[in-house]
């Protein structure tokens, strides 16, 4: 991408818009862009300041209204060639971002923020309420958000950091990081991947981790009042702490710490599960990680 | 372990036990994890149930058959429909989860058995090269309403297949391949232990999710028509 801007730039062909307009309060941003970047930015004045570089080839369409600020970007004939957006919004802005071969990043937002690309990655620090990250050959990175959080991937890693709110985290190849975390509702699911949590459990939350190849590092507190059920196939259980288990059966067992209020569901067909003190986790998941990673860098479980 | 609440559960999610008997219940839970885990298995698999597509008949033949046989008052199926209630005995409940993994199996296995059929004619890239197959599909002589599903998407998926990056297709089929490894094990798994309630809802997650994934790659292709 980067060696086509330069390309474009050497010829003479590429061109810079840029341009800023006052929004009003409560205005959505919506950017669609096929192929390139889309870089948000946060500021506290109530306007938005576009500045993107393209080819002259390509224009960029600006369509404002007191609800919906509309960016998107047409070649001549069909979609645009690459566009690096730099986009600097009011602090509370809605976003929706969209693209194809895009990645997106979003800096310091505090409002609902929508990403979705296929072949690109997804980073964004902020967001409030609804906020939905979404790629299919990238890297999913959220922190400092709360609200309702929404992150997938298929084919990449997905972390979340400092996050406050209900969590869905899905991808199918790719390894689950969730890190203070301070949620009574939490699920993360993988394929091939491992999965941490360090986070909170809080009384009467729901917390559900499952992966089928991957090993699975989960934090309970040690005041925690959560029943857990266990369930792996062909891996190990372990504990930093001792549990008293219950009701074990030769792939599922339970025990309880405290009043048991919360549930905590435990899933890894193939790989170890291994549950430990807030912050312990982290440090022990560190360890294994690059086995992990290493093992199964690219690796086509079709292969024979 | 199955104690004497266990073929209780289902009127319990019901609403169907007295008020003395589910204070009992209900007391015995915190007490009983078998009974919580039971209990939300079932949660589970109701939910699924409720979740299915409940497409009405396209003409209601009740009011014509009550005519012929003489019942003076017709209760439209509307009504009856919004009055049925999912109530179901644990060795149900059990035999629906697996029928909901089945299902999903049988289309997963539909949409990828055509691999073959499909690879006749294969679609070009913009740069004039085979595109690499996504899914494809054999013969699914199962749910009607299930397989009309899985051949809508097929077809979307075929018509749009074409369009999608080469590097796109690889990393679904690549990421489809570690789905279809983990179906695998599951089965296999099952077959040494069928009523191992983890390994069905297990296999049934990861069915589903073949389906999605699937579904999200027709989307993706429709998306760049």
């Amino acid at each position: 991408m980067l060696t086509t801007l330069v390309t474009l730039a050497a010829v003479g062909l590429m061109q810079q818009t840029d341009t800023t307009f006052p929004v009003r309060a409560g205005a959505r941003l919506e950017v669609n862009n096929f192929g390139g970047e889309i870089a948000i930015k946060t500021w506290s004045k109530n306007a938005v300041r576009i500045a993107a570089s393209h080819s002259s080839r390509d224009h960029i369409s600006i369509d404002a209204s007191d609800q919906v600020v509309r960016i998107k970007s047409q070649g001549r004939r069909g979609p645009s060639q690459l566009v690096e957006y730099d986009i600097t919004v009011p602090t509370t802005m809605a976003l929706a971002l969209s693209g194809v071969y895009t990645d997106i990043s979003v800096e310091g937002a505090q409002g609902e923020i929508t990403a979705e690309t296929v072949e690109g990655a997804v980073k964004v620090s902020g967001g409030a309420g609804t906020v939905s990250l979404k790629s299919v050959q990238g890297e999913v990175t959220l922190e400092k958000a709360r609200g309702r959080i929404d992150l997938s991937s298929v084919n990449e890693a997905i972390t979340a950091k400092d996050i406050s709110g209900d969590l869905s985290v899905e991808t199918v190849n790719g390894d689950i990081t969730l890190t203070q975390i301070e949620s009574a509702n939490t699920e993360a699911n993988t394929v091939n991947g491992t999965i941490v949590y360090d986070g909170t459990t809080k009384d009467g939350g729901r917390y559900r981790f499952s992966t089928h190849d991957g090993d699975l590092r989960v934090s309970v507190p040690e005041k925690a009042n959560v029943s857990v059920s266990v369930s792996t196939f062909d891996g190990d259980f372990s504990s930093c702490f001792p549990v008293q288990l219950s009701h074990k059966t030769k792939h599922r067992f339970d025990f309880t710490i405290g009043s048991g209020s919360a549930r905590l569901e435990l899933e890894s067909f193939n790989g170890d599960i291994k549950i430990c003190r807030p912050g312990a986790v982290m440090r022990d998941s560190d360890k294994n990680w690059h086995k992990e990673k290493d093992r199964d860098e690219d690796h086509d479980p079709e292969d024979p | 372990m199955k104690d004497r609440w266990t073929d209780r559960l289902s009127e319990y999610l019901d609403g169907e036990l007295a008020p003395n008997e589910r204070i009992a219940l209900e007391a015995h839970f915190s007490e009983c994890g078998a009974c919580r885990q039971t209990l939300d298995e079932l949660r589970r698999v109701v939910a699924r149930a409720q979740a299915l597509d409940d497409r009405p008949p396209t003409t209601d033949l009740w009011p014509g058959i009550a005519r012929q046989v003489g019942v003076g008052a017709v209760v439209s199926l509307g009504a009856r429909r919004a009055q049925r209630r999912l109530s179901f005995t644990v060795p149900q409940l059990a035999a629906a989860a697996v029928a909901v993994a089945l299902l999903s199996g049988g289309g997963a296995a539909w949409l990828l058995g055509r691999r073959g059929t499909v690879a006749a004619a294969p679609s070009t890239t913009a740069g004039g090269s085979p595109a690499p197959s996504v899914a494809n599909v054999t013969d699914y002589a199962g749910d009607a309403r299930y397989a009309a599903q899985v051949a809508d998407l097929e077809r979307a998926l075929e018509r749009g297949r074409g369009r999608l990056d080469t590097a796109t297709v690889h990393v679904i089929e690549k990421n489809l391949g570690i789905i279809n490894r983990a179906i695998r094990d599951a089965q296999s798994a099952l077959a040494a232990d069928p009523a191992n309630a983890y390994l069905n809802l297990h296999l049934a997650r990861e069915m589903r999710r073949k389906l999605e994934l699937l579904r999200q790659a027709a989307t993706l292709a429709g998306a760049r028509s």
